[in-house]
């Protein structure tokens, strides 16, 4: 088996730390990255950008998008600020490369289409990177539900709440990111229920409101949202960037589900040894747990391979995308809003 | 020789009262009537005389507890406020916001206290939380969290009739609607989604309510009437920019077993700490302002906006719209 080419565009997303790493860590896989417009911020390899940071995990780099693509990958990895994934999905389409691109799909609904048409005109597979369905606790979940033992499902809470992120200051310019906390942290728990239940949303209301870190960030910073969805499930999902920054941990994400025969709590990042600094009283908190993002990354490396296409697929980051859309509108104008949905997909 | 004891009446012998009674027996001297089941509650917690008729009751008490169900919560207090007593009312203090406010006008104009039961201000969880707001410790308030999960209620029907309860937005999520309001200030916007299963055997209700506050704060209020088997649970997690305050009370448990033979749960009302009893906390407030003390932490005009909240959030389940609350309904502000 020959190895595999993955080319990672851009370096602009803190994830993509994590997934150059996995990458190089697998046997078979041939990694290199470019981020032409990456500027380091610092000394850590969370501030590092560019080449500085692909010399620091030990991988390869081009100089350009073109250098990297003209080394013919066969897949890559797009971790760009949210607004400009659609020019890499197009560019990396154009070259005949599979696609995992990282979430949001997109910050408008015209972009999301347009990457889905791009990729399917070239033939290529184009995943997102929703890395939490991949936790074992959700593969648990989604066995009891299919099984029954939550009998019909009614009512979903959620929260996906963490601090204002500040290595990554594209995050807080709502031309980049295509907003605030209601686009950085709806669609994690979006999906999981998409992945779950598979039914359509229908409406949103979402309420907002940027007390929390006024005088740093530009769009709302706290962000409360509630779904209905065909199937008659409400959800409810904090999206707020409410971790307070002297947080030992960067937050978390939570979700309970109940149902007429039981209810389940799940706390995907919650385990952890506890205790307290003597010196300073400081809590410490020593989280463990499985990385979601290996099985991630294994997923979309076993679907080129295998040239299936994998879920989350680009219709999952449309509908997770419709939501945010969504509520984007309602906090703007105080009404509930009903999602778009996917025109039938193109003929190939 | 130490002074008569008040004497209290206590209308109704459902759920709630069984949590009243042992309580007001600590307070004075109680009376108890109901169109049913007045004889074994007496008999539960042996105290209480039992009278036959409303008019008996009001005629031999300074001071009426409703604990009636929520349908008849109006007239009942409207005659206790005619016999000119000061009144306990269960929470919600009325169905309709016409019944709640013309309540609060009557007991203001013949000069009687009237308190809605807004038991959860007495939950010392909750009271830890209103103390952190007030001294400032968490600083301007953002983004609120309450959540409230426990049984349907089965053992009367009338809670499952929308007509006669309200549903479980203005039965049971209408706490974590005060409790909102009263740390996070007066209500500008209301939106409210619900999903039901109405099973004969196994029904569930569930809604989730958004708040805007005048302040700009955001909340969300969680109910859930969910399968028998459900312990009850609350869940509270509040931000501003000095901070943050959450309570679980699953987890927060100080007593914890695994016996062979388990002792069976209640779903419908929450397990509070005897040596710390809200109800009795609550209940004493009450009497306690009634006989000259220190005016309570939840008025007339709490349950009246109380109410108001509930049925905006009804409004929106209707209209399927966020609802703005008219200035006139900001009771308080």
């Amino acid at each position: 088996m020959s190895a595999l080419r993955i080319g990672v565009l851009s370096f602009a997303h803190v994830h993509a730390v994590g997934y150059l790493a996995s990458l190089a860590a697998m046997p078979d896989v041939e990694v290199r990255g470019s981020d032409p417009d990456g500027t380091s911020t610092g000394r850590s390899v969370d501030e590092l950008r560019g080449r500085a940071l692909a010399d620091a995990l030990g991988v390869g780099y081009a100089d350009t998008y073109e250098e990297l693509l003209a080394w013919r990958p066969d897949a890559v990895v797009i971790t760009s600020e949210n607004a400009r994934h659609r020019e890499l999905v197009e560019l990396a389409a154009g070259a005949g490369a599979h696609i995992l691109c990282e979430k949001p799909l997109a910050t408008s609904w015209e972009d999301g289409l347009a990457m889905r048409d791009a990729a399917a005109s070239a033939g290529v597979l184009l995943m997102v990177a929703f890395p939490v369905r991949f936790a074992s606790v959700f593969q648990r979940l989604r066995a009891e539900h299919a099984a029954g033992a939550l009998g019909r499902l009614v009512s979903v809470r959620g929260a996906n709440n963490g601090m204002l992120p500040t290595a990554r200051d594209w995050f807080t310019d709502p031309a980049l990111a295509g907003g605030g906390a209601l686009v950085d942290h709806i669609v994690h728990i979006a999906d999981l229920l998409d992945g779950l239940m598979g039914s359509e949303p229908l409406t949103v209301t979402a309420v907002a409101n940027r007390v929390l870190h006024a005088g740093r960030a530009a769009s709302e910073t706290a962000g409360l949202v509630t779904i209905t969805y065909a199937n008659g499930v409400i959800a409810a999902i904090d999206c707020s960037w409410s971790r307070p920054d002297t947080s030992p941990v960067w937050g978390g994400l939570t979700l309970s589900l109940a149902g007429t025969s039981g209810t389940v709590e799940i706390d995907f990042f919650g385990q952890a040894a506890r205790g307290i600094v003597a010196g300073t009283g400081r809590p410490l908190e020593a989280r463990y747990g499985p990385d979601f993002d290996d099985a991630l990354l294994a997923t979309f490396v076993d679907a080129v391979r295998t040239g299936t296409q994998p879920q989350p697929d680009v219709h999952v980051g449309l509908r997770t995308l419709s939501i945010v859309l969504a509520a984007q509108e309602s906090a703007r104008t105080g009404r509930t809003v009903h999602v778009l949905r996917e025109e039938a997909a193109p003929a190939p | 020789m130490s002074p008569p004891r008040i004497r209290i009446g206590l209308v109704g012998a459902g759920g709630i009262a069984r949590a009243h009674l042992p309580n007001l027996l600590r307070l004075g001297e109680v009376v108890v009537h109901s169109t049913a089941g007045a004889p074994a509650l007496v008999a539960a917690f042996g105290g209480g005389e039992v009278v036959d008729s409303l008019e008996d009751l009001l005629e031999r008490v300074d001071v009426v507890d409703v604990a009636v169900p929520t349908f008849a919560h109006a007239e009942i207090v409207r005659a206790a406020l005619a016999a000119g007593k000061p009144v306990i009312s269960e929470k919600p203090l009325a169905l309709t916001d016409e019944d709640a406010a013309d309540l609060a006008a009557r007991a203001e104009a013949a000069r009687l206290p009237l308190y809605p039961a807004h038991v959860v201000r007495y939950f010392p969880e909750y009271v830890r939380l209103k103390e952190a707001v007030d001294a400032g410790t968490l600083g301007d308030l953002a983004v609120l969290r309450f959540s409230r999960s426990g049984a349907f209620p089965m053992h009367t029907p009338w809670f499952a009739d929308h007509a006669l309860s309200g549903g479980i937005v203005m039965d049971q999520m209408i706490h974590d609607l005060d409790m909102a309001r009263w740390i996070a200030g007066e209500v500008v916007r209301v939106s409210a989604v619900t999903a039901r299963v109405p099973d004969d055997r196994d029904p569930v209700e569930a809604a989730h309510v958004l708040l805007t506050h005048a302040s700009g704060a955001i909340s969300h209020v969680a109910g859930l009437w969910g399968p028998q088997h459900l312990p009850f649970t609350t869940e509270y997690s509040v931000t501003g920019t000095g901070g943050t305050l959450a309570h679980s009370s699953a987890a927060e448990q100080n007593y914890r077993s695994e016996l062979a033979a388990a002792v069976a749960a209640d779903g419908f009302l929450p397990a509070v700490d005897p040596a710390e009893d809200p109800y009795f906390a609550e209940l004493h407030e009450f009497v306690d302002a009634i006989q000259g003390g220190p005016t309570p932490r939840v008025s007339a005009a709490d349950g009246v906006a109380a109410v108001a909240l509930a049925n905006a959030a009804r409004r929106s389940l209707e209209t399927g719209q966020p609802v703005e609350l008219p200035s006139f309904s900001r009771v308080g502000a």
